[in-house]
């Protein structure tokens, strides 16, 4: 069993995921897991070394992250609020009518 | 054996919540990634990674559900059960990479340090600067929806 590998392939699926989906929730998400993976690959390594360390790096790793996602959902709120729609093409295409329009 | 049911339920979980159709599903999936995360922390011995993970993850997951009722647009359109089971299925065979494979080696220098001396004198600092940064972040918030709200 190798948690290399095993947060890699999270990782995989978490960009696969980010550059597919087109729902701002699902962006979201995608990042959520790509953080995941890294958190689970440092926690991993350290504890099969025996350390505290690499748990006490993913409380700081954590806080961080926590902060970002509220961050990043308060913005999809705002954004989807604004446009009406979570869709990034529609909102895309909205985008560029408002600006034609205003040239 | 239950580190190998554990990783292949992660990453199946994974690949549900980022394909499954209906956005609120897609969140319950997360929830199952966040749980088996901390699962596989608390087997190997992170104890506290794992209870933190839970505590995180149930708060993020709760915003979430908020946030994905509210964003999500009511369509017509459900996963079908194929597809459900091909998902899963994906899952397992992304997961048998991590069972069958190893790139790690166990040669290094390893320093046993305790979590509480790791988290309090090795990076104090740290996390006293991590606090402010998130308290700063949350005054940035609470002052620019006041501002909406006064400009409203």
């Amino acid at each position: 069993m190798d948690f290399v590998i095993l947060s890699l392939v999270m990782l995989g699926i978490g960009i696969y995921g980010l550059l597919t989906n087109r729902q701002l929730l699902k962006v979201f998400i995608s990042i959520e897991l790509i953080a995941t993976a890294a958190t689970l690959n440092f926690v991993m390594l350290a504890t099969s070394a025996g350390q505290g360390l690499g748990q006490a790096f993913l409380i700081l790793a954590f806080s961080t992250d926590t902060a970002l996602s509220a961050v990043i959902l308060s913005l999809l709120v705002i954004v989807s609020k604004k446009y009406g729609t979570s869709n990034i093409n529609e909102i895309l295409k909205m985008q560029e009518n408002k600006n034609s329009e205003a040239e | 054996m239950i580190l190998e049911i554990l990783s292949i339920g992660l990453i199946a979980s994974a690949c549900l919540a980022l394909f499954l159709d209906e956005v609120i599903y897609s969140v319950a999936a997360l929830s199952g990634t966040f749980l088996f995360t901390a699962l596989l922390y608390y087997v190997n011995g992170a104890v506290y990674a794992a209870i933190f993970q839970f505590a995180v993850g149930v708060g993020t997951l709760a915003i979430l559900f908020l946030s994905g009722e509210m964003l999500s647009e009511k369509s017509a359109k459900k996963t079908s059960p194929k597809k459900l089971s091909a998902l899963v299925g994906a899952g397992l065979v992304l997961s048998l990479p991590a069972i069958f494979l190893s790139i790690s080696s166990s040669t290094g220098v390893y320093y046993n340090t305790s979590f509480g001396n790791a988290l309090w004198h090795l990076s104090g600092v740290d996390v006293i600067l991590q606090a402010l940064v998130i308290l700063t972040v949350a005054l940035g918030i609470a002052i620019i929806l006041y501002e909406k709200k006064g400009e409203k």
